[in-house]
């Protein structure tokens, strides 16, 4: 499998055609859930995570508390009190959500030369930040599509082959395992 | 006008300043435990060692403290933390 290579200060990420495939994927359906869909997507509406993440997709034109769960918990409550915590958003949340785009957009431009050349490919002189924070938000989208708890991966790996969710967990899991590969060589 | 000497009460001004706050930060089942120390020191530039005790105090108590001061700075913290992927609220520090 892939993983994040450091060689002083700068990072590097292998991938596979078929990983920078799954990876642009689900950036994109992000992108598009955050309200950032400006780009000619490369997935197929019948992709099964796109039908996942493309529930209750209608952005509202003022910033009210998110319907969709995945948006309130990438872009969550500050104050237990409603009306604290709608103030709050009103003034905050285009510059959160702002940054969580731009750090996708980012992410989803290197990865948009591997798939566009149709080959295996690096990710050369990447932005750590930009890739773990990407990261995490795919990560977390995902675990509340695939209502991840703690027993989850008893779950997935229960699963027959022949489960579609199984490979949605596989993917959660992957990410999972791409961020601890990337604080690893961080922390090298 | 009144003449009478000042009390003590009349001296407390402590409602006219801040109150201290706080930030909370939640338990999840999706941050791993070496993300949410590494947001921790880059965040509020904790040692890896308190950054470690507060990520347990976290995963085994359900919530802990991370960070007190004045409402802006934990608003500040607070953001800082969502834009990690955190979950995070602050509050008045009336708990304690």
């Amino acid at each position: 499998m892939s993983e994040f290579v450091r060689d002083g200060d700068i990072y590097s990420l292998d991938l596979t055609l078929d990983e920078a495939q799954i990876l642009i994927n689900v950036v994109e359906q992000l992108l598009e859930l955050l309200g950032e869909g400006s780009f000619n997507h490369h997935y197929d509406e019948s992709d099964p995570f796109a039908q996942l993440m493309a529930q209750l997709k209608a952005a509202p034109d003022e910033i009210v508390t998110p319907e969709d769960p995945v948006l309130l918990r990438l872009l969550p409550n500050a104050y237990a009190d409603p009306e604290a915590a709608s103030d709050f958003r009103r003034y905050t949340e285009p510059t959160l959500r702002g940054k969580k785009e731009r750090a996708l957009l980012e992410v989803r431009q290197a990865l948009e030369i591997i798939v566009d050349e149709n080959r295996d490919g690096v990710v050369a002189d990447l932005d750590c930040d930009t890739w773990l924070m990407a990261i995490n938000d795919l990560r977390i989208a995902l675990s509340v599509r695939l209502e991840i708890t703690p027993d989850s991966f008893d779950l997935f790996e229960s699963l027959p082959d022949t489960d579609p969710q199984k490979a949605i967990f596989a993917v959660y899991f992957w990410l999972g395992w791409l961020q601890t590969s990337l604080l690893n060589a961080i922390s090298r | 006008m009144s003449t009478d000497t000042l009390t003590d009460a009349d001296l407390d001004i402590s409602h006219l300043t801040d109150r201290p706050w706080i930030t909370l930060v939640w338990d999840d089942p999706v941050n791993q435990m070496s993300y949410v120390v590494y947001v921790f020191v880059k965040i509020f530039s904790f040692s890896q060692e308190r950054a470690h005790e507060l990520m347990m105090q976290v995963h085994n108590e359900g919530r802990a403290v991370v960070a007190n001061g004045s409402r802006e700075e934990m608003e500040r913290a607070v953001q800082s933390l969502h834009e990690h992927g955190l979950w995070a609220t602050l509050q008045r520090d009336d708990v304690a």
